[in-house]
């Protein structure tokens, strides 16, 4: 009977989180399918269940005469109800915690714990870069053929005098400025992000990093991609704080990185609430 | 109030879940299948004879099967309870979640269209699990390695009448498929705890501890192959993601750790070794962890 529940639960969590959309905060939508199918395998195994516990009164062993004697599962030996419970306990966990706790999402302490990423600008334009600040997709693409898709999705960039990211050109707007910040030098640039303040004692408390999470599969396997922005002298942030930026681009050494890199001199600010879609998912 | 980091750790936690369980229940299923339309003449027949044969027969077979390295666990008990000897499915169970099309071309893809580290992956890959699959045919020759397998057919009350069945295959279409999916809950419920187990862990892992330190640890040939290898097993990507975090570590680390980490993930990670202990004995995943660790590690060596 337990394990009828069991499996009703899997199939709700994961109709739930499909239906109210929050799927979206665990893993990249261009997967979902995958996902989504596991709805109709968990509720097909549900029916196996109701009739395998139809067929025997305690729902522990109805293998009819399709069962061949090598069939050799656990539950011929019974278990003791100890760890019966146990057993039941860990499977009821996910249900439990995924239906009822709130979605936490990633922030600077994730930052601070995964941010290992954090040099990387060193040997510029070559492969190996680091996946933290710059969205180099040039790992997937190959040198030569990189550049000349580089350069072509540069093109929307460089029109006019003004760059607006937004969540779905996010990753490429930034791999773009990173690609080749010469040309966006002076240019005016739109975007948001969370603030989070570098743990380098140097660093100005007016210079900050303003960031969002890139997803590939499942936040699992995220990273972090923004800029450095600098803000007029004696402006502040905590951690954390959503804030949709205007302001020009500039290039500096950045002592950390051993590079320069480009930043925003920020112009306008203003603070805004967490978007709904917090996390910019790779496309592709 | 539940504390913030722990409610990180649940969103990984439940993300990962989210990401395995497709796979496991794919997994399952096929393991129904094997169950009900295997028999043990089937195997008897096409299994190569001689030792090396089974071993690279295993090992081919694992190439040519895609599967995710979650998914593989449950396929594998059941063709060992089919009769196919370990030496000869250990190696499938390896291979079959790094040489397969869809990793093989995201590794390409995330290497910048470069062959180098998908042939490397794949090639360590297939040594690995093959001289493991040597190994393994001297040292376990007649040893049962599954979990309550004598406990199963002895204590089975169905043992008597079904015995026959097997003889005489006489069941009908219809009650195979029916069997096959009885067979996939059960099989579910067995590794379903196992894989709960192991994405708590790894998901704990990467939330609370910091990966810098980790990394900081070393920087030499063998200790920048070990610092992968142990990265690979906490994190518990799937294999086909896990080449895009390995491609991130391009300037920091050799390209033989990075292969290291590649091949090493797959074969063993968190929350596969948790599925292996409820499938096989305790010994021969102890077996499987050293063989695979020290092969892997010289394997990365030579890079």
């Amino acid at each position: 009977m337990i394990r009828i529940l069991i499996l009703i639960g899997f199939t709700f969590l994961f109709m739930h989180l499909h239906a109210t959309g929050d799927i979206s905060k665990y893993i990249n939508m261009k997967y979902s399918y995958i996902s989504f199918s596991a709805i109709f395998i968990l509720g097909f195994l549900t029916l196996v269940q109701f009739y395998i516990y139809g067929k025997s009164e305690d729902g522990e062993h109805a293998h009819d005469d399709s069962c061949t004697p090598d069939c050799g599962h656990d539950h011929h030996k019974k278990p003791s109800r100890l760890k019966n419970v146990t057993v039941n306990s860990i499977l009821i966990f996910p249900i439990i915690s995924g239906l009822f706790f709130p979605i936490a999402s990633l922030d600077s302490e994730t930052v601070k714990t995964k941010g290992f990423h954090f040099k990387g600008l060193e040997n510029e334009g070559d492969f190996g870069e680091h996946q933290f600040l710059k969205p180099d997709t040039s790992v997937y693409y190959g040198k030569e053929s990189y550049n000349s898709i580089m350069d072509k999705e540069l093109k929307p960039f460089t029109k006019g005098n003004q760059v607006v990211l937004n969540d779905k050109n996010y990753l490429k707007g930034m791999e773009s400025i990173y690609y080749k910040p010469g040309i966006f030098l002076g240019k005016d640039v739109q975007f948001k992000g969370f603030t989070y303040n570098a743990e380098d004692k140097a660093a100005k408390s007016n210079e900050l990093f303003l960031l969002r999470f890139g997803i590939i599969h499942c936040i699992a396997d995220s990273g972090v991609f923004g800029m450095m922005v600098e803000f007029p002298k004696g402006t502040k942030f905590p951690n954390d704080k959503w804030i949709e930026i205007e302001g020009s681009i500039e290039t500096q050494y950045y002592q950390p990185f051993k590079a320069d890199i480009p930043y925003v001199k920020v112009k306008d600010w203003k603070e805004i609430e967490k978007p709904k879609e917090e996390y910019v998912y790779r496309g592709y | 109030m539940l504390d913030k980091s722990f409610l990180q750790m649940n969103t990984v936690f439940i993300s990962i879940l989210i990401e395995a369980l497709p796979f496991v229940l794919i997994g399952v299923l096929i393991a129904g299948v094997i169950q009900m339309f295997v028999t043990e003449e089937m195997v008897a027949r096409i299994m190569p004879k001689n030792k090396i044969g089974a071993v690279l027969f295993g090992a081919v077979l694992g190439a040519i099967f895609p599967a995710c390295e979650c998914g593989i666990v449950p396929i594998t008990r059941k063709l060992i309870e089919k009769g196919v000897p370990v030496f000869a499915a250990i190696p499938f169970m390896l291979t079959g979640p790094i040489i397969n099309p869809v990793v093989l071309f995201s590794t390409y893809v995330a290497f910048g269209n470069r062959w180098e580290v998908m042939i490397y992956r794949g090639g360590l890959a297939m040594i690995v699990a093959v001289l493991l699959g040597f190994i393994l045919a001297v040292q376990f020759k007649n040893v049962k390695v599954l979990k309550n397998e004598i406990g199963a057919v002895s204590r089975s009350p169905f043992n008597n009448e079904t015995a026959a069945t097997v003889s005489i295959p006489k069941i009908s279409f219809y009650n195979k498929l029916k069997g096959t999916f009885v067979h996939a809950v059960e099989e579910f419920f067995s590794v379903g705890k196992y894989l709960v187990i192991g994405a708590l862990i790894a998901a704990s892992m990467q939330t609370y501890v910091k990966t810098s330190t980790l990394l900081d640890i070393g920087q030499g040939e063998v200790s920048s192959s070990l610092v992968m290898m142990g990265l690979a097993f906490i994190l518990s990507l799937c294999s086909e993601a896990d080449a895009f975090i390995a491609s991130s570590f391009q300037s920091t680390f050799t390209i033989g750790s990075i292969v290291a980490f590649l091949v090493y993930g797959p074969m063993l990670d968190v929350k596969n070794v948790l599925m292996m202990l409820a499938a096989f004995k305790k010994k021969l995943v102890v077996s499987l962890v050293v063989y695979i660790t020290i092969l892997v590690l010289l394997g990365s060596l030579f890079l």
